[in-house]
């Protein structure tokens, strides 16, 4: 059914966000080096930017392995829509070290110093929700962490080494 | 995903214009937890032209109380209402409702609104188009309900009717018990719908033109005893087998307020009149709250495989009357349960095509 495009606001030719730290402007349309309004940001982040730090398994918001922080909250960059990002502050894996020394984030140390990894897939997503809750208390007891990454999974069981990571990161923090 | 237009909505009038020029072919975004399932599994016959983003739209994200209601915005996150002071204090069971959805980061985006009006689980309704799907059945308008010959452990045992899919939303059952009404905006004006009676056997009370502003919950005079209780076969990010609050107000020993509300037994959220009633006027005591489950699921007709539910639920409704928070439930106590079956449900209702759907499995469960 023809549609009258009366009220219809034009789409926002740009949408600009904060990536890791930096302004990021991405043009919005349907050619190659523009990202389309159906993209998510995980397949921005990964196929647009570069960051391919930012792992997807599942695609369906059900594993939480494309976990990122968007103003400082955990989220899903798989059930997020790039176009919808416009004015926030996205960090992902490769955001967490000092971009000037090059020095890793204690949870990143934390994480090789505890082993909390087998293949290391789901550890991207691990970290970010983590971070996430570090962020919003500093020294959580251990059922908040376990809370905290009860969005991640890791078919390795890894989760065992994970606590002990977070935990000691709290810790230290505490 | 398949491209669409997509627009930033700034105001309700502007999201529900949208929606009227579109003509059913537009959708909204809240937080698209729901929504992105739609758009990557095409699941529809139709895939949405236009995308509507309400999150633009500034003013509803709140929880507050005035004299008569206790008001939220349709686009306060579901992390919020968890971690309201407010709610854990008076009306703990939304507040548990709310934690106990999906993940934290879920959680961190998905929206009230959003999770009142997210669509069924069904594994035939849902069955994804791009590994043979989509799956055509009375939900979607051609054919009859699958359910309720295939696999129906995850299916309705009260109220059933043309379709057998149950109302998934686990914060629907705590407004159901508070008497909650949502307050609908559509191009024609605003409407109310109690939230009890918004689901229905084939879709929910929303025009297709329409979008929910705020819940209004009225206020509780007082605090009273509540519970809410959500049994699943894992604990985060899974969906309810079945799901219950109850509330209970006691002078001198006797109830002088009962209610219980039960999820994912039904297209809607049941309110158990008959255990109520019972209750009111009597003490609560062990072996009234037994009773008072045996009620509330009096009604109950199961499918061929989902008898287990009533044993669930009536234990479940027992131990939130009686203020219990313990929600597993020993095999050896739920007279129906087949622990073969049960292990094997969430990959039968996940990825596993509906010719296998009836095959039992051996092995255990996932932990």
């Amino acid at each position: 059914m023809a549609t009258a495009p009366a009220e219809k606001r034009p789409p926002a030719k740009h949408v600009s966000l904060v990536v890791n730290g930096r302004a990021v402007e991405l043009e919005i349309g349907s050619q190659p080096h523009q990202i389309s309004p159906s993209h998510t940001l995980a397949h921005t982040l990964r196929e647009t930017l570069g960051l391919t730090g930012t792992k997807v398994t599942c695609d369906n918001g059900a594993c939480g392995t494309c976990t990122v922080l968007m103003d400082g909250a955990a989220i899903l960059s798989c059930m997020t829509l790039t176009v919808e990002c416009h004015g926030r502050s996205i960090i992902s894996i490769e955001g967490l070290a000092d971009g000037k020394t090059g020095k890793l984030d204690p949870l990143q140390q934390s994480f090789i110093d505890h082993t909390a990894f087998q293949c290391g897939f789901c550890t991207p997503g691990m970290i970010m929700s983590a971070k996430s809750l570090l962020l919003e208390n500093p020294s959580p007891v251990e059922d908040e962490v376990k809370e905290a990454l009860s969005g991640n999974f890791c078919r390795c069981i890894s989760h065992y080494q994970v606590l002990r990571a977070v935990m000691a990161v709290a810790g230290k923090e505490a | 995903m398949r491209p669409f237009t997509h627009i930033n909505a700034r105001t309700v009038k502007q999201a529900v214009t949208a929606l009227a020029q579109q003509n059913g072919a537009a959708r909204l975004n809240a937080g698209g937890t729901d929504l992105f399932g739609l758009l990557k599994d095409e699941y529809l016959p139709a895939y949405p032209d236009m995308i509507v983003n309400i999150k633009t739209i500034a003013g509803l994200n709140y929880i507050k109380e005035d004299k008569n209601f206790l008001r939220i915005g349709a686009l306060t996150r579901l992390a919020d209402i968890s971690k309201s002071s407010l709610l854990r204090q008076r009306y703990a069971v939304l507040a548990d409702a709310a934690h106990s959805v999906a993940t934290p980061q879920i959680r961190n985006v998905a929206t009230l609104g959003g999770n009142l009006c997210q669509d069924v689980r069904c594994c035939y309704y849902r069955y994804p188009r791009h590994i043979g799907g989509p799956i055509q059945c009375a939900r979607k308008g051609s054919g009859a309900c699958l359910a309720v010959t295939g696999d129906n452990r995850n299916h309705a045992i009260l109220g059933g009717k043309r379709c057998f899919a149950v109302c998934p939303s686990d914060t629907a059952v705590a407004l159901t018990l508070y008497d909650a009404r949502l307050l609908v905006v559509g191009p024609g004006g605003e409407r109310q719908i109690a939230v009890g009676d918004f689901y229905t056997p084939l879709k929910n009370g929303l025009r297709s033109d329409e979008m929910v502003r705020e819940i209004q919950i009225p206020r509780l005079p007082e605090v009273p005893q509540q519970t809410f209780l959500k049994f699943t076969l894992r604990k985060p990010i899974d969906f309810a087998v079945v799901s219950v609050a109850a509330l209970v107000s006691q002078a001198t020993g006797i109830c002088t307020e009962a209610r219980i509300a039960l999820g994912a037994v039904a297209p809607g959220i049941v309110r158990a009149d008959a255990a109520e009633k019972f209750l009111r006027g009597r003490p609560l005591t062990a072996e009234t709250a037994a009773q008072a489950a045996e009620l509330a699921l009096a009604d109950a007709r199961p499918l061929s495989r989902n008898a287990y539910k009533i044993n669930i639920a009536t234990a479940l409704v027992t131990r939130a009357l009686l203020g219990q928070k313990e929600c597993e439930i020993p095999p050896d106590e739920v007279k129906a349960y087949n622990p073969t079956e049960l292990s094997t449900f969430h990959r039968c209702s996940s990825s596993t095509p509906p010719g296998y759907a009836t095959v039992v499995e051996s092995g255990t469960a996932t932990p």
